[in-house]
């Protein structure tokens, strides 16, 4: 049985905390705003608790998410975190000993599923209840398929996500892509976490939707 | 043996009594073709076959080389491993929908053909939620949220959208096994591949 997924102290309010069991999330924003910093310390929160981590990469190498898990928290335990590389780099230093699938583009989907199942499968062996599922990120998935493939694609998984048990964030620029685009694939999560920066610069976040009244905009600093 | 509008279950199996077996289990809710060898399997299976239940361990041809060359060749079809050897993972990397442990249970090759058939109404079920959804965010970008509130159509639209994810959902089948979650996802990317292959596939009906 999994239990709640932590997400405290990732944003600076208290708009999310302990999450139940099947919650997805989508962190939304403009390029650059440091949607992937959210998600991914939305994942090392569990790190502690014994929480499996998956993580889907279809730009950034494993490696380098890796070394991003490890400046977050230095006391980071490499048995609990398997990896999904879709991005074509060979960036693979200090990866060795960190479980981790390669697949050879961000459009091959099933690739991307049998990576997932077989990390996900080393998990429930190690009795491993709690994972939490990252995907950054959609964007570059709407580069290589077209927004019916990926939005079936977000269903099954998010659906997979919810008969498990399991936590997921997933990131998307919605500077990238049509309005329309963005409403229909927002609709699939939970909630969303939506970033934006305001004309000095700042970022300002606000949440919305987990069956509750939309929080205000407010600074993410 | 003349077939019927009920789906179409194609049998591989080098053993003549256990293929007369599933036979007789299948006879009445679904129209059968047989196969003794993997070649006869590949001159027999086309988009009208639902679900192949393919056994593993055969002389010649294996049920892997079988299934590979079913994948290849882009048959509208899912297939269910039929293996007295108990599955490991790499089934679900071979590209098999489901598996079967041998000698099957009646009950248990029912519910393997079911779950497959689900599946092969997966495609349809996901495209009409996502043509809903989609018409729905249409609206949403060009009315205000008020306006919304106030529009029957709008809600008119999410009571479908909510029970057309429910149907879609069904069609999905237990997400959180690996294989089932493998073939949903397989499922999308043949039908991306079949819209680019059509040209290749006319060409060797040519051929023929």
């Amino acid at each position: 049985m999994s239990s709640t997924y932590d997400v405290s102290g990732v944003l600076p309010g208290d708009e999310l905390d302990e999450l139940p069991p099947g919650t997805t999330v989508l962190i939304s924003g403009p390029s650059l705003v440091g949607k992937r910093q959210i998600a991914i310390e939305m994942l090392a929160a569990g790190n502690g608790d014994g929480d499996g981590m998956l993580l889907v990469t279809t730009k950034t190498s494993a490696a380098s998410i890796l070394r991003d898990f490890e400046r977050i928290q230095p006391e980071f335990d490499r048995n609990r975190v398997g990896l999904i590389d879709s991005s074509g780099t060979d960036d693979r230093d200090g990866i060795r000993e960190v479980a981790t699938e390669y697949v050879g583009s961000p459009g091959d989907l099933t690739g991307i599923s049998i990576g997932t199942a077989k990390l996900t499968k080393r998990f429930a062996d190690r009795g491993v209840a709690n994972v939490r599922h990252g995907l950054v990120s959609i964007s570059t998935l709407l580069q290589y398929l077209d927004v019916e493939t990926v939005f079936k694609f977000l269903h099954i998984y998010t659906n997979r996500v919810e008969s498990s048990g399991g936590f997921a964030v997933f990131t998307l620029d919605d500077d990238s892509h049509d309005q329309q685009t963005v409403n229909t694939l927002t609709g699939e999560f939970d909630g969303v976490v939506q970033l934006r920066e305001t004309e000095e610069g700042a970022v300002e976040y606000r949440v919305r939707g987990f069956g509750r009244s939309p929080s205000r905009w407010t600074p993410l600093e | 043996m003349t077939e019927t509008d009920a789906p179409l279950v194609l049998i591989v199996e080098d053993e003549p009594d256990v293929a007369e077996t599933y036979q007789i289990w299948l006879q009445g809710s679904y129209d059968v073709r047989t196969a003794e060898t993997g070649d006869a399997a590949l001159a027999a299976v086309d988009d009208d076959v639902d679900v192949v239940l393919l056994d593993r361990m055969m002389p010649g041809m294996s049920g892997a080389d079988v299934l590979s060359a079913i994948r290849s060749r882009g048959i509208d079809t899912r297939v269910a491993m039929v293996s007295a050897v108990d599955p490991d993972f790499d089934v679900v990397e071979m590209g098999f929908d489901e598996y079967v442990t041998k000698p099957p249970t009646r009950d248990g090759l029912l519910e393997t053909i079911e779950t497959l058939l689900d599946r092969a109404e997966q495609s349809e079920a996901l495209q009409e939620y996502y043509s809903l959804v989609a018409r729905r965010s249409a609206l949403e970008t060009e009315k205000t949220e008020a306006k919304l509130e106030d529009s029957e159509e709008y809600a008119r639209l999410n009571e479908r959208i909510d029970a057309q994810r429910e149907e879609a959902d069904e069609t999905l089948g237990d997400m959180e096994s690996d294989l089932e979650f493998v073939s949903a996802v397989r499922e999308l990317s043949e039908l991306t591949e079949d819209a680019a292959g059509e040209e290749g596939a006319d060409q060797l009906g040519d051929e023929e």
